[in-house]
């Protein structure tokens, strides 16, 4: 039986001398050096983002109020000032604003940013300058990804990649460990310049099934868990041995929306849009498959924020003006209008069950006499469609607040900038949206952001559905149980019933725990917990107050912010928190140049949607034509 | 016999290339940008070719054949200089390194992933492994004894229950059962997890004071030290040994039922074909005791089916890893190569796709060699 | 055995050596005793019952459906809410309150009905998987079995690399590769289950090739393909059918489990998998969502695979009795 084809040992042959051949051939894979893959794209400059590993950390790492972040703009008298009096990045100013229509520019570039330096005339204070008056100015440095690291820290652990997994931040609990797969573990800072952690220790488990998160806080084997699935809202609260937390005045910052590309047909057709606005049920959807708290969506932002809901109202439910509607545009029993139901099968808060909302709107379509197939798309893909204007359906999407400012809602998706989702911008949205980005009078703004809401209810590029409540649940006599609007809710502020431990289980793993260059919620809760920035958000609110800065002040037209640090704050590793840490911070995502520019995937997304744009942005290496 | 591995160890390798280049192939020609998966609602063209480049996603996939747009796109006039200098054969290079690459989603080298979840799957597996085995073997060898009793009949209906019941129905009802309904009682059992939520504890360099250890021996018993009940059997810490155990009863015994049952199955089968031979009819003539002519006769002769089954199973152990790992909260490599399916991060697709085929192949090689040990026959030929 | 080098020896390898001895020719009266013999398992009756059961309610499924199964209650009946409970007038659920026999699902559509009509999917995806794989696997396994050694060992060979993967990572792979439907995830499980029939057949034909009848026929001109049909298909039949109806069982669960993952049927067609995918995290809220179509799948794979234990049991000679 046994026979022992001599191919095959030709074959083995051949192929351990091919893996030897392509072993010893240099640099072919796709960690080489910048220099081999120009090769294939002789035009692209130096990726500058390999620059550290190329750069020897000649950095030096004893003293952290040396200047280095200076590093790539060769002034070496820089690092012998002894202090941080009179720094600023970048070191020599130059940045030109851009001044109506005529772009900014920085090192002989175009630069699209909104801020014009950053400064520290002492060790305490830090000066932003700003191209163009910025209201959410506390909202955004209050946001997770603008914690401060130390600077000295920064320099070692940034250039050899430890920054993706640990953490040196000034907050409440230090890292301790982080068991891969299984848990995040914490421990409380004593050197801590607040308010001590009310628990000696924490720990941040995750589990990606709602059930599954259920059954471990009713075995006690954990005190808190996020997003309690909607059917669970009545078993939570009917549970003596639970308690439910929800955001503080029902905030939900989220929105599902019903998206159409103007594009396309039939949506070309204002007629077909509008007859969706009001043939609709967003009543029967939010009572049937969302949590209770929900509320149906009367304009895309959410009424909790500011602005948010000035101006005109979706109109309500008409079925038959729908059916009218759609008969004016041509459609009618004997020639329905037949679509698809497009949609991406993960959780959210603004769609707790995608599957079940997308099987309910195609019945409730057909009773306007539309025929609507259902498509699950995979998530990316589904992404990948609708930023590209793919999207040929009604789509199911929805955004979830960054941070709690209209802008975040209202110029991500019909600004000049926005993706092609609903098609060519509309610009009767577009328009008043950036008067009332660039003006920090309140009664202004408030006139721009109703003349743009107003604009939206008559185009119709979506129909807002609802706004999804969310909750956590907690075991019985915990103290405080948080529901955060924006998922940060601080282990250190809650204290289990008995022990000195809390356990708090969320969604998911984080990525990293770098979270300059994370946009993921699940990482983000995790570096909270260590790390802050110069404001935070209030306990269960979205309310900032400050953290590592005592007040950051405006000047008159906001343009201009002035932030006071506070004093004998020390990091985890001991390291002393000053102007220094604020700037380098700062610096290293701002400058694409700068050498520490440098993440998990170095795209650092949230720094130009929040402040406009990076410094030297051809750094980046220039895509491929 | 040693000609006889390195034989068989010379064959597999055509099998591991070709399965290097099936997963290779096929994580290349799945739908869905990296890019978008990784950057989400805010990757936009610019970032998307920085990432792109970063990652060598944008050279050829294999020679004359690019992937843009999601497509794959044949390009003849760029296989003349795109025959060395391509995906595949920068894989293979990395291999050859020992560099299974970083993940796509947060840089972390797979071979650093491996080591961190390897060891929880391990261990997952080899639980449920000792359970079927136990429980399948006592109750095949029970039903052939008394065949066509009702306890036969009933042992088999269980066995056919047991590969019946899918493994997320059965895991989340245990979990239930044990968790929440019996919270209180002795039996009580955590429904997820690998220890105690903050469990502390020594790792094998620490408790052993060799934390100057550093490079393979080092990874070697770090390794060791994340096999929970492993660590704390050699290291004397039998809390952590007892609680670990604990978080993994349900997961191994939703694990290991499926096999459980085929084993049983296989076992009563193959030991009543054996009692029907010759010898055995002639042993019992010869009126030794029931009992001993099974298990000194029979047993011997009908393991062969019996082991090969269980060396199976260990493939089908890896799959069952995928569901169970995702119920239990158990982050070893099934639930890694879930999400990393889903989220397109092919360089864990690949990395982990190699891993377990070449443990597949593994333990059927020592499947084939404990053959030699049972029959000898086989090893005369 | 050490001809395997591949290591991924057939589970039913044993099995099959003895039945391709056993069963030759097939006259009417060795059907009738064959027949006889699988009546007389236990087992395979049970497995018959059950499977008679499922094929009654999967082609009445209209008759006996009380309810459209895609039909949303909301709005239709007053109160209707999702995941209601079951309500059952003989068992005391109000009159006035509507009849569902197992309540309703995260839709408010009647899960009794949805279950009736998902034996129909279940039973055509056992079916149409299996019978694909065998003709694929069977087509690989006569041609190895027939052909030289470097064909055979460069067939067997592909085999064994599907086989090193596990099935469930396979299949998960080619549906995202295909995209997450429940023809595609059919294609993918049958694609996975290949190597399986390709063994099966491949050794059947080893077992007659050098058997003198064969050598015979060859030698009086007679081509491969009518010693295929003719010789070895006799053969190869019954291990065949009994490795056939097992993987009806497998083939449905790991459907099944794609639709857990949620990549295979897709809304609203109602499929057991998707049903217990969809409703996972109502295990506490509404138990009956998950239960049902649970039990149904288990009744299910319990059926074929009792069937097919049965008919081992009756068709194999080596087995004691």
């Amino acid at each position: 039986m046994v026979h022992q084809p001599r191919w095959l040992s030709l074959v083995a042959i051949a192929v351990v001398g091919m893996l030897v051949l392509v072993a010893c051939t240099p640099a072919t894979g796709p960690t080489a050096s910048p220099a081999a893959s120009a090769t294939s794209a002789p035009s692209a400059t130096a990726a500058p983002s390999d620059a550290p590993t190329d750069a020897p950390t000649d950095a030096p790492s004893d003293a952290p109020s040396d200047a280095p972040s200076d590093a790539p703009s060769e002034s070496p008298d820089a690092s012998e000032t002894p202090a941080t009096v009179g720094l600023q990045y970048p070191t020599d100013g130059g940045v030109v604003c851009r001044d109506g229509d005529t772009p900014g520019e920085f090192n002989g570039e175009e630069y699209t940013g909104n801020i014009e330096s950053i400064q520290a005339p002492d060790d305490l204070t830090v000066v932003f300058n700003l191209c163009s008056p910025d209201v959410a100015f506390l909202q955004k440095v209050a946001f997770t990804v603008f914690a401060i690291n130390d600077s000295g820290w920064l320099e070692t652990n940034v250039p050899s990649g430890a920054m993706l997994t640990d953490m040196n931040g000034t907050g409440a609990l230090q890292l301790d460990e982080w068991r891969a797969g299984s848990e995040i573990l914490y421990s409380r800072y004593d050197g801590y310049h607040g308010e001590p952690s009310a628990v000696a220790s924490a720990v941040l488990r995750w589990s990606a099934e709602s059930a599954a998160r259920l059954t471990e806080l009713q075995s006690g084997n954990v005190h808190g868990i996020t997003n309690v699935g909607p059917d669970d809202f009545e078993t939570v609260a009917n549970d003596p041995a639970l308690q439910l937390a929800t955001p503080e005045g029902g905030a939900n910052l989220n929105t599902l929306y019903l998206g159409m590309n103007h594009n396309v047909e039939p949506w070309s057709d204002p007629l077909v849009r509008q007859a969706i606005a009001v043939g609709i049920d967003k009543q029967r959807l939010v009572d049937n498959f969302y949590p209770e708290g929900s509320e149906v969506a009367t304009h895309f932002t959410p009424c909790a924020i500011e602005f948010g809901c000035e101006g005109d109202a979706f109109p309500e439910m008409d079925t038959e003006t729908a059916i009218d509607l759609l008969d004016q545009a041509g459609f009618n029993e004997a020639n329905p209008l037949t679509t698809t139901i497009q949609y991406r099968n993960v959780i959210r808060g603004y769609q707790p069950l995608a599957p079940q909302i997308a099987q309910d709107l195609q019945l409730q379509l057909a009773d306007i006499g539309i025929v609507a197939e259902i498509e699950e798309q995979e998530s990316a893909t589904f992404i990948e469609n609708s930023n590209q204007g793919l999207l040929d359906g009604l789509f199911m999407l929805g955004w979830g607040a960054d941070y709690p400012e209209v802008t975040n809602f209202l110029d991500f998706h019909f600004g000049p900038g926005a993706t092609s989702a609903f098609g060519d911008f509309y610009p009767t949205i577009a328009d008043p949206l950036s008067v009332g980005n660039s003006t920090a009078d309140p009664a202004a703004r408030a006139a721009a952001y109703a003349e743009a809401n107003s604009a939206i209810v008559a185009e119709v590029p979506m129909v807002p559905v609802a706004h999804g409540a969310f909750g956590n649940a907690y075991v019985a006599g915990v103290d405080v149980a948080q529901a955060s609007p924006i998922s940060n809710e601080m282990l250190a502020r809650m204290a289990p019933p008995e022990g000195e431990e809390i356990v708090f289980m969320q969604n998911a793993e984080p990525g990293t725990l770098y979270c300059a260059d994370e946009t993921d919620g699940e990482a983000l809760r995790a570096c909270e917990q260590s790390m802050e920035g110069l404001y935070g958000y209030a306990t269960n609110t979205s309310e900032v107050e400050p953290v590592l800065a005592t007040g950051c002040e405006p000047n008159e037209d906001a343009s201009q912010w002035t932030c006071t640090l506070k004093e004998g704050v020390t990091f985890h590793d001991g390291a002393t928190f000053e102007a220094q840490d604020v700037i380098t911070s700062f610096a290293l995502q701002w400058d694409a140049a700068n050498p520490l520019h440098v993440g998990s995937t170095s795209q650092f997304e949230y720094f130009p949607g929040l402040w406009g744009g990076f410094l030297n942005a051809s750094a980046q290496p220039a895509p491929p034509e | 016999m040693i000609r006889f591995i390195i034989r068989r160890l010379l064959v597999s390798i055509p099998v591991l290339f070709g399965i290097i280049f099936l997963t290779f192939l096929l994580a290349r020609v799945i739908p869905g940008d990296p890019c978008l998966v990784a950057l989400d609602q805010r990757a936009n063209p610019q970032s998307c070719a920085l990432f792109n480049a970063r990652f060598g996603l944008d050279k050829a996939v294999i020679p004359g054949v690019f992937r843009e747009d999601g497509q794959l796109v044949l390009r003849l006039e760029q296989l003349p200089a795109t025959l060395l200098d391509n995906q595949f054969t920068a894989y293979l290079g990395q291999l050859a390194r020992g560099d299974l690459g970083d993940s796509v989603a947060n840089r972390k080298p797979v071979t650093q992933v491996l080591l961190e979840r390897m060891p929880t799957t391990i261990e997952l597996t080899i639980y449920a492994l000792i359970f079927a085995i136990t429980v399948g073997m006592t109750l095949g060898i029970a039903s052939a004894y008394r065949r066509n009793s009702k306890a036969d009949v009933g042992t088999m209906m269980v066995a056919n229950l047991g590969v019946s019941i899918p493994v997320f129905v059965l895991g989340l009802f245990m979990a239930y059962l044990f968790a929440v309904i019996l919270k209180d009682s002795p039996i009580a059992l955590p429904p997820s997890g690998r220890l105690s939520a903050g469990f502390r504890f020594d790792t094998i360099p620490e408790a052993w004071g060799l934390t100057e250890l550093s490079g393979p021996p080092r990874s070697i018993l770090d390794f060791l030290s994340n096999m929970y009940t492993v660590n704390g059997v050699v290291t004397g810490q039998f809390n952590l040994a007892f609680d670990a155990f604990r978080h993994l009863i349900l997961p191994a015994i939703a694990l290991g039922t499926i096999p459980m049952a085929i084993i049983a199955r296989m076992t009563r089968s193959s030991l009543l074909e054996v009692l029907g031979r010759d010898y055995i009819r002639t042993a019992q003539a010869k009126g030794l005791r029931p009992r001993l002519v099974l298990f000194r006769h029979g047993l011997r002769n009908a393991m062969l089916p019996v082991v090969t089954v269980i060396g199976l199973s260990v493939g089908g152990l890896l799959s069952g890893a995928v569901l169970t790992e995702t119920i239990f909260g158990l982050g070893g490599i099934g639930l890694v190569v879930y999400e990393s399916i889903t989220g397109r991060d092919y360089v864990v697709i690949q990395g982990m796709a190699i891993m377990v085929a070449i443990i597949y192949v593994v333990v059927n090689l020592v499947v084939d060699i404990s053959y030699g040990f049972l029959d000898p026959r086989v090893r005369l030929s | 055995m050490t001809s395997n080098p591949g290591g991924a020896e057939s589970s039913l390898r044993p099995v099959v050596a003895a039945n391709a001895v056993a069963v030759g020719t097939s006259t009417t009266g060795a059907r009738r005793a064959s027949l006889r013999r699988i009546l007389s398992q236990r087992s395979a009756v049970i497995g018959l019952v059950i499977i008679g059961f499922l094929f009654t309610i999967a082609i009445g499924a209209d008759f006996i459906a009380t309810h459209p199964p895609n039909d949303t209650m909301l709005r239709v009946e007053e109160g209707a809410r999702p995941r209601q409970a079951p309500c059952i007038h003989i068992l005391g659920c109000p009159a006035d309150q509507p009849q569902h026999l197992l309540g309703l699902d995260g839709n408010a559509r009647d899960v009794f009905s949805r279950i009736v009509h998902g034996s129909r999917t279940s039973l055509v995806i056992g079916f149409v998987t299996v019978a694909a794989a065998i003709v694929i696997g069977t087509l690989i396994g006569a041609v190895a079995g027939f052909l030289s050694n470097r064909t055979d060992g460069l067939l067997m060979r592909s085999m064994d690399v599907l086989l090193a993967f596990p099935a469930l990572l396979l299949a998960l792979v080619i549906v995202t590769v295909l995209k997450p439907t429940l023809f595609n995830a059919m294609i993918a499980v049958a694609i996975v289950s290949i190597p399986i029939y390709a063994r099966v057949m491949r050794a059947s034909v080893l077992s007659v090739r050098e058997q003198d009848y064969v050598t015979a026929a060859r030698a009086l001109g007679d081509s491969s393909f009518n010693i295929l049909r003719r010789r070895v298909m006799p053969n190869a039949i019954t291990p065949l059918i009994v490795t056939g109806t097992l993987g009806i069982g497998t083939a449905v669960l790991e459907v099944a489990a794609l639709s857990f993952l949620g990549l295979a049927a897709q809304p609203p067609l109602a499929e057991w998998g998707t049903m217990i995918g969809n409703e996972r995290n109502q295990l506490f809220s509404a138990p009956w969502l998950i239960i049902a179509p649970g039990v149904m799948l288990t009744l299910t794979v319990l059926g074929f695979n009792l069937l097919g234990d049965g008919l081992r049991d009756a068709l194999d000679p080596r087995l004691s009795r």
